[in-house]
């Protein structure tokens, strides 16, 4: 069928706003009579404390202070409710939002975020994910560290082990990362008449509709989320930062309420990319099949779950790489420590993987002189191929071309074959 | 000493919410008095271009200019849940969902023009370029502007075609891991040449490939954008980015320290678009805001072995970690 | 409390500052010239810059109080009512838009580029625009809209700043 515009080039449809400065990001906002929030955040990865914010409260310009109790719902998260809105006497990493002062100017909202009396009493945090998932360590919330494992098993590895002519083992560490997009975290929330309006940067402004009326303990209707032009997200507008603070805020104090991080409270209040531990051991036979993968992933979600279970399932699932293996082992686990916590950003959890299976796989064609495009075309993903959850893929896995494009882009082809 | 190395890192990425789990959008179209079609959907546009291509989906089904789509994606009170914007899922899910609607409207727009148009059925009318006309006879037409003006004055405005689309995934078994979780799987490769330093463990990228699987380009020109900006994104979790993690304290916090690539750090990428249509998907299209920078880091990686034969097991490699990686090296 | 004169895209202010009053706050919260973005408040990012004297600054480095007498171009002084700035269409035209946020910013950096030499080299234009983050683009499409809008000015396509 012949198309007219899908598969065309067209211009940007909010092009124009953005190139005139004209597109309104939550900060440009403004509103008459409007208060502005400052967040106080933990400076302590694990800890108990106890709040004074009678000084605070008095300073000349306050409005408000919230903290746990003026919360209807204390709870919130994207698959777990385990973060609180506000930590009601423990804070599981450094960053964790303790209150949020409402004043006549963000001037005032920070000097009193700065004379809010907070005592902290310490206690042993864990920062390495292997020592959390001991039984001694100590624990971040309720029960075990480990708060998900994902498991496949497939074919017979010992065996297959045994047939293999090359095998490859190493570990493999990722660090974690932030989205760093450029329009830092703001928002303004505002009532109108008895529906609370929020307005900020969100991936998914439905679910934090739902989060805003579970936490205000109001109707979801009575909530209404308006998404101005959003400064990037990459996965870090996926939990919800700001919103329920300023929602909270408006609903009490009557007027509108804004607030805007600076770069350094940004990568205090959003998520980060997993950092991963990854043990792998792969075996070829003397052709340069893969015959056989075993991968043990730890991965540290910090102080929140957030998509905890969804990344490390996704890391397993993907964990072969795109290559056929008939014998497969994974073990991934997700796992609470006091870092700063962990979610979703662009590649959830199939970004840390590449960095182990692509080079075992060159290691596995080092071993038996098979240059690296060679050996991929030898095990890649083709019609009809199985996948390590034995799912078939039937149609559109262009995966071969890929590798023929930038083989010969590379000037690689000539150099093919088994050396 | 500057030794040059080459690396592939190549990817497979599976679209969706995955596991079975619900992975639903809808969406709306609405024919506006003045012939424009309105679609409301909750697709957030974070500057990957959804509002821009999907615009182009539903000008496609109801052949209409590109500018006579209003697209609403802003407000929770005018659009329906369309799930998040992430999963690289919006093009695929999403954009099947509007094609459905608009598919729904053209079909009730079809039926209305045929009563206007005073014929007995509607067989043989088709809407092209903003006209509704008979294929056999095209002198019997009427304009999606002036059928919307009928609409109006008959109160039988506002016409509204309705979709909703969700993805195919089976939960996996929970003791083999065995299911199909995903769908569809997009595909990625990139090759790097670098350039090492080996006094100053500084990496130099002098020449940078990506072919990446799209199903079907719906914006070929977009489809560059988000492969440059993963490469970008790739090279600094490759080699910049570290937030200095100590005892739950992040040390690098700022962009003073915490280091994203310059435009002095990013080399020239050459692009190729791989077509495969996903027949499932809107016009065999697959998402790819995620896999466009999946194999960025291996192919850094596999492409410093090459310059130097030494193994890096993590990232970022920083001039530090590769000069000490050396120094082992060379003990050993 | 000091009073400054100052010139906004050809427009005369005289206003009131406080000493630690910061340009993007005359511009934003004074002035309501939005356009100007901040992304770090620290000069790293790039997305408050301007054209101060026809060079480029980081707004939230300038102090209001150091504005005095100066001649200050900001993305709102680009375009001529609905008519583009060269630079601006190119960056539509070649898809160097993506988030938005850097791009007031990246748009004057290209300014202060092609002011000084409409047929850069992609060198010279990386070198120039090395101090605007971006993290969507990649940048290469945003250096291809640099050498359009070039080839655009010396095609006589009129500079339309105010």
């Amino acid at each position: 069928m012949k198309r007219e515009i899908v598969g065309k080039r067209a211009i940007r449809v909010d092009g124009h706003s953005k190139v005139l400065g004209k597109a309104e990001y939550p900060q440009d906002i403004q509103k008459q009579s409007m208060y502005h929030g400052k967040t106080l955040r933990s400076k302590k990865p694990h800890a108990y404390f106890k709040l004074n914010i009678d000084k605070a409260k008095n300073l000349k310009g306050v409005i408000a202070i919230l903290t746990a109790k003026d919360v209807p719902y204390n709870h919130h998260g994207v698959l777990f409710k385990d973060h609180e809105i506000f930590c009601t006497n423990k804070v599981r990493r450094v960053g964790d939002p303790i209150a949020f002062v409402v004043a006549e100017n963000e001037k005032i909202a920070k000097q009193a975020v700065e004379f809010i009396e907070i005592e902290y009493d310490e206690i042993p945090g864990v920062f390495d994910p292997i020592k959390a998932m001991e039984q001694s360590a100590p624990i971040v919330h309720k029960e075990s560290n480990i708060l998900y494992h994902y498991k496949i098993r497939k074919g017979n590895i010992e065996n297959a082990f045994k047939q293999c002519e090359v095998i490859v083992e190493n570990e493999y560490r990722t660090g974690m990362v932030d989205h760093a997009f450029l329009q830092p975290e703001s928002g303004i929330a505002y009532m109108d008449e008895n529906t609370v309006v929020v307005c900020a940067s969100s991936q998914y402004p439905h679910f934090d509709q739902i989060e805003i009326a579970e936490a205000l303990n109001i109707p979801t209707e009575n909530v209404r989320v308006i998404n101005p032009a959003i400064g990037g997200a990459f996965g870090g507008r996926e939990d919800i930062t700001l919103q329920i603070h300023i929602a909270l805020a408006t609903k009490l104090v009557g007027k509108p309420v804004k607030t805007t991080y600076s770069r350094e409270e940004s990568f205090l209040a959003h998520g980060k990319r997993h950092s991963m531990i990854m043990k792998y051991k792969t075996g070829a036979n003397r052709q340069g099949k893969l015959v056989a993968m075993e991968a043990n992933i730890i991965g540290d979600t910090g102080a929140y779950a957030s998509w905890a279970p969804n990344v490390l399932r996704k890391a397993g699932v993907h964990a072969t790489g795109p290559y056929e293996i008939p014998n497969v082992k994974v073990d991934s686990y997700a796992v609470y420590t006091n870092n700063p916590f962990a979610g979703a950003m662009r590649g959830f959890g199939a970004a840390q993987g590449p960095i182990a299976y692509e080079q075992q796989i060159d290691e596995i064609g080092r071993k038996l002189s098979i240059d690296p495009i060679t050996i991929r075309k030898i095990n890649g993903f083709k019609v009809g191929s199985e996948t390590a959850t034995g799912q078939i893929l039937e149609a559109s896995v262009p995966y071969i071309q890929c590798i023929e494009s930038v083989g010969k882009a590379l000037g690689l082809e000539q150099k093919e074959g088994i050396r | 000493m500057k030794k040059k190395g080459v690396g592939i890192g190549s990817t497979f990425y599976g679209t969706g919410y995955g596991n079975g789990f619900p992975d639903v959008s809808r969406a709306k179209a609405v024919l506006k008095e003045d012939g424009k079609v309105a679609v409301h959907v909750g697709a957030t546009e974070v500057g990957q271009g959804s509002k821009t291509i999907m615009s182009q989906m539903a000008a496609e089904v109801m052949s209409i200019p590109l500018n006579d789509i209003i697209f609403i994606c802003e407000d929770t009170k005018n659009m329906p849940d369309s799930g998040t914007a992430a999963a690289s899922r919006q093009t695929y899910n999403t954009g099947n969902a509007i094609k459905l609607a608009c598919e729904d409207l053209r079909k009730k727009v079809i039926e209305n023009a045929f009563k206007e148009l005073k014929l007995n059925s509607s067989v043989g009318l088709t809407l092209k370029n903003g006209e509704i006309y008979l294929k056999t006879l095209p002198s019997k037409n009427i304009s999606l502007k002036e059928l919307a003006l009928c609409l109006l004055k008959n109160k039988e405005l506002p016409l509204i075609g309705e979709g909703s689309f969700t993805a195919q995934t089976i939960e996996m078994d929970e003791e083999t891991g065995q299911g199909a979780p995903y769908w569809p799987y997009t595909f990625n490769v990139y090759g790097v040449i670098v350039e090492v330093d080996t006094e100053t463990g500084l990496i130099d990228i002098i020449k940078a490939v990506c072919a990446q699987d799209v199903g079907k380009a719906i914006n070929p020109e977009m489809i560059e954008g988000q492969m440059d900006g993963g490469f970008a994104m790739g090279l600094g979790y490759s080699i910049y980015e570290d937030l200095g993690l100590k005892e739950g304290k992040m040390k690098n916090k700022n962009f003073t320290n915490y280091l994203i690539p310059t435009a002095l750090d990013v080399p020239e990428l050459e692009k190729f678009i791989i077509e495969d249509p996903e027949s499932t998907g809107p016009f065999g299209a697959k998402g790819i805001g995620e896999p466009v920078m999946l194999g960025v880091a291996p192919a850094v990686l596999n492409a410093i072995y090459d310059a130097v034969g030494v193994r890096i097991t993590q990232v970022p490699v920083t001039p530090d970690r590769l000069l000490r990686a050396l120094k082992e090296e060379r003990r050993e | 409390m000091k009073d400054i004169n100052l010139k906004i895209n050809g427009k005369s202010y005289r206003l009131s500052t406080n000493e630690d009053m910061r340009l993007i706050d005359v511009l934003r919260d004074e002035l309501g010239l939005l356009g100007s973005k901040e992304g770090c408040g620290e000069g790293e990012c790039g997305a408050c810059t301007i054209l101060m004297e026809g060079r480029t600054v980081n707004a939230c480095m300038v102090m209001a109080f150091q504005t005095d007498e100066k001649e200050i171009i900001t993305i709102e002084g680009l375009s001529n009512g609905e008519q583009l700035h060269p630079i601006q269409q190119a960056f539509i035209e070649i898809g160097a838009v993506q988030c938005g946020f850097c791009t007031p910013g990246m748009i004057l950096s290209a300014k202060a580029i092609l002011d000084k030499d409409t047929n850069p080299t992609r060198e010279m234009i990386r070198q120039g625009i090395s101090g605007n983050l971006c993290r969507c683009t990649g940048y290469a499409k945003i250096v291809d809209a640099i050498e359009l809008a070039g080839k655009l000015l010396r095609n006589g396509g009129n500079n339309c700043e105010a």
